[in-house]
């Protein structure tokens, strides 16, 4: 390299200004809106309000540890993940391949199936709620006239049915996404893999394990990713099914913690729940793509 | 060419900045006010004004009840003098008085009150304003008169010779009575004898206060601990649960709009409810039930009914740079012909010679009943903290009422939740 190339010479400069001419706006608005409330938000997680004023302290932290509420919140938050992940996965799975194949019809299918997810998570809540009301709405309704004593199916209501109604509007409305992606990632498999599968003589199902599943796998990493970010910071629908009800049954971290900053004003604490919220996800998506992307090279 | 053009766009843009503003002579106030009823009044109240008087152009701030209390209190944190008066559900005043966010009425007032006798306030709804409770300085006035009424069907009253409910006892047994005589209705559903709510938080709370207080249940005592799991208060949450029997399934997740629309439908024969629901049940768009409800006080128990206050309060913030104007507001719109015509809009007024008011009740025949049950009203204890009491209190009172737990095992995790409450505030 000339050495009239190096960094701080004048050819050097001018060939750099341009383009931080243009990352500069964007740097701003990520400094301003991203970095620094990023480091504001560390900050106050790790103060207390006491009557002196605010003090340096891990307080927050230790809390976490003895709140029952915050743990429960933290299961809960598991359970609605992993038992809508599963669902959405297998049935999104399912899905994709029944329409990859060419049955009649299946374009009519593709676009229905899309309808739930292009809806507010907003009006999918109200929906639902008014759909499993248990003296006025359409599940109950439908039960009854098949001669169903639905006294006991109270939905979002019973500590034993909330969890389920809320995983299953989750279900509903995302299957879709997940079935969308799996199918893009199966178009994108070529012919050739199966022409030679079907010639070395392996069963459907030989073929399903050994071809299309390690061919579908980046599709299925990413729907896994986005998924289980999605599942775990779950807010919209449940806080309009439930608000977090019956007594504390389906309150996940995320309603836990925008109770504890605004109807508590305790933003210290609700940061540092926030921040071990994003740890779990980090530690959960290095997993993901460990695990998935190793195989890969095997 | 293009620079001409330019220029004189900037010179455009340069004379407009400049050119004087028509209303900038005119003293501006902001007003924070709640979506619904309550803050409609006041929002009319406002135009109202800003007609008689020329020099005062009033903007308003209208925010859903859940969004106006961190809205108000990040904004009178943060000290921008955003707001000069706030209309304040008076739960929430013990928070913004203890954190001196509010300037103190007292020295303003002083120099026009005589203009308007305070006297005519009535006193609970007063002492929501000071701060201490009761006793302290004066930081808002009350706007609107709400507290509980008990709700109930007289004409099923009359078919099954049921007495009036004066205690919580003739209250069950007409619950009993009404829901198993009145098994198969018009539309083949039955009645419900009584309709609650007891959604987590702020819902299964103020419909279990006046039965808590009835038992003799109290929520701290002389020294500030705790003291929801006391024998008292286990019956009451033992009776709560036993009415909910009689209550339509569901009623754990519960609001107020579930049970008014109950009501309304008559479904369900007897509720606590608001004042603000009056009027829906001579709608006919929205009652099927036109001329059959009878508004009382809250029945009793051990002690005498008392029903929980809710009232609205407006204060000027702290921070407020137009103090002087606001107050010349605030006094306004509490006059007591100010009132009487917000009353006339549908709010509950808190002045005691506007519900003695002839022409008022002729409208509104709740009237004497609601200035009993103001009369003999409580408020929610007054702490700061009272929101992440109410919170972790009425959590574990829907799990007692969906039986996750029983009524001993509610009250005592409560109790010690709300310990935990305390001590941290420490």
């Amino acid at each position: 390299m000339p050495k009239s190339r190096r960094f701080f010479s004048a050819q050097n400069r001018r060939e750099w200004l341009l383009p931080a001419l243009f990352i500069a706006p964007a740097l701003a608005v990520l400094l301003s809106l991203s970095i620094y409330p990023l480091i504001y938000s560390i900050t106050i997680s790790l103060q207390q309000e006491t009557s002196s004023g605010a003090v340096w302290s891990l307080g927050n932290f230790t809390r976490l540890v003895s709140d029952n509420f915050f743990l429960t919140a933290m299961v809960h938050t598991f359970v609605y993940a992993v038992a809508a992940l599963s669902c959405e996965f297998l049935l999104g799975l399912g899905l994709a391949l029944l329409l990859n194949s060419r049955i009649r019809g299946r374009g009519l299918f593709r676009a229905s199936l899309l309808v739930p997810m292009m809806l507010p998570s907003v009006v999918v809540g109200v929906v639902w709620r008014l759909m499993l009301n248990p003296d006025f709405g359409a599940i109950n309704g439908t039960l009854r006239r098949f001669g169903l004593n639905t006294e006991s199916l109270t939905w979002t209501a019973s500590p034993k049915l909330a969890m389920l109604s809320v995983i299953a509007v989750d279900v509903w409305q995302w299957t879709p996404f997940v079935f969308l992606v799996l199918l893009a990632g199966l178009q994108a498999i070529p012919e050739e893999p199966y022409e030679a599968a079907l010639i070395d003589g392996s069963s459907s199902w030989q073929t399903f394990w050994h071809v299309t599943l390690p061919l579908l796998k980046p599709s299925i990493l990413i729907v896994l990713l986005l998924r289980t970010m999605d599942l775990l910071r779950v807010f919209d629908q449940i806080f309009i099914l439930t608000e977090g009800g019956p007594g504390f049954a389906t309150e996940t971290i995320s309603l836990y913690i925008y109770r504890t900053a605004f109807r508590f004003f305790d933003f210290g604490y609700a940061a540092a729940m926030s921040f071990v919220l994003l740890a779990l996800t980090n530690v959960i998506s290095a997993i993901y793509i460990k695990f998935l992307q190793a195989k890969e090279t095997v | 060419m293009r620079l001409t053009i330019s220029l004189t766009l900037v010179l455009l843009l340069a004379l407009t900045a400049c050119h004087p503003n028509p209303q900038s002579n005119r003293t501006q106030l902001t007003l924070a006010v709640v979506s619904g009823v309550e803050g409609e009044a006041l929002k009319q109240a406002a135009h109202d004004y800003e007609a008689q008087r020329k020099y005062i152009h009033i903007e308003i701030a209208e925010l859903p009840y859940t969004n106006l209390f961190e809205k108000e209190l990040i904004d009178l944190k943060s000290r921008t003098g955003a707001y000069d008066l706030i209309m304040l559900d008076d739960p929430w005043f013990p928070r913004f008085a203890s954190e001196q966010l509010l300037t103190e009425l007292t020295p303003l007032i002083k120099r026009r009150w005589p203009l308007d006798p305070g006297e005519d306030f009535l006193d609970y709804p007063m002492a929501l304003c000071r701060h201490p409770y009761q006793t302290g300085a004066l930081y808002a006035l009350p706007y609107v008169g709400n507290s509980q009424l008990f709700f109930y069907r007289k004409d099923l009253f009359e078919k099954h010779s049921l007495k009036a409910p004066k205690t919580w006892n003739d209250v069950l047994t007409a619950a009993k009575t009404i829901y198993e005589k009145e098994s198969t209705g018009a539309n083949g559903g039955r009645i419900y004898g009584y309709v609650m709510r007891a959604q987590q938080g702020n819902a299964a709370v103020a419909d279990f206060m006046p039965i808590f207080w009835a038992f003799g249940g109290e929520m701290f005592d002389a020294n500030g601990k705790p003291t929801v799991n006391s024998p008292e208060g286990i019956a009451a949450l033992q009776f709560m649960i036993e009415l909910g029997k009689y209550s339509p399934p569901g009623y754990v997740s519960f609001n107020a709009s579930d049970v008014g629309a109950h009501l309304l439908q008559g479904t369900a024969a007897m509720s606590i409810n608001w004042p603000a629901w009056i009027s829906s049940f001579s709608d006919p768009m929205k009652s099927k039930v036109i001329g059959k409800m009878e508004f009382t006080t809250l029945p009793s128990a051990k002690r005498f009914g008392a029903a929980e206050i809710g009232n609205w309060l407006i204060a000027i913030p702290r921070d407020s740079r137009n103090a002087e104007p606001a107050i010349e507001f605030l006094l306004w719109a509490t006059s007591a012909s100010e009132m009487k015509r917000s009353a006339q809009r549908g709010n509950p007024p808190t002045r005691r010679s506007l519900f003695l008011d002839p022409e008022l009740i002729a409208q509104n025949p709740a009237y004497p009943a609601q200035l009993r049950s103001l009369e003999s009203s409580r408020p929610r204890p007054r702490t700061p903290y009272w929101n992440e009491i109410e919170n972790a209190f009425g959590i574990f009172l829907s799990k007692a009422n969906s039986g996750d737990l029983s009524p001993a095992e509610a009250m005592n995790q409560a109790n010690a939740e709300i310990e935990k409450i305390l001590q941290r505030a420490k």
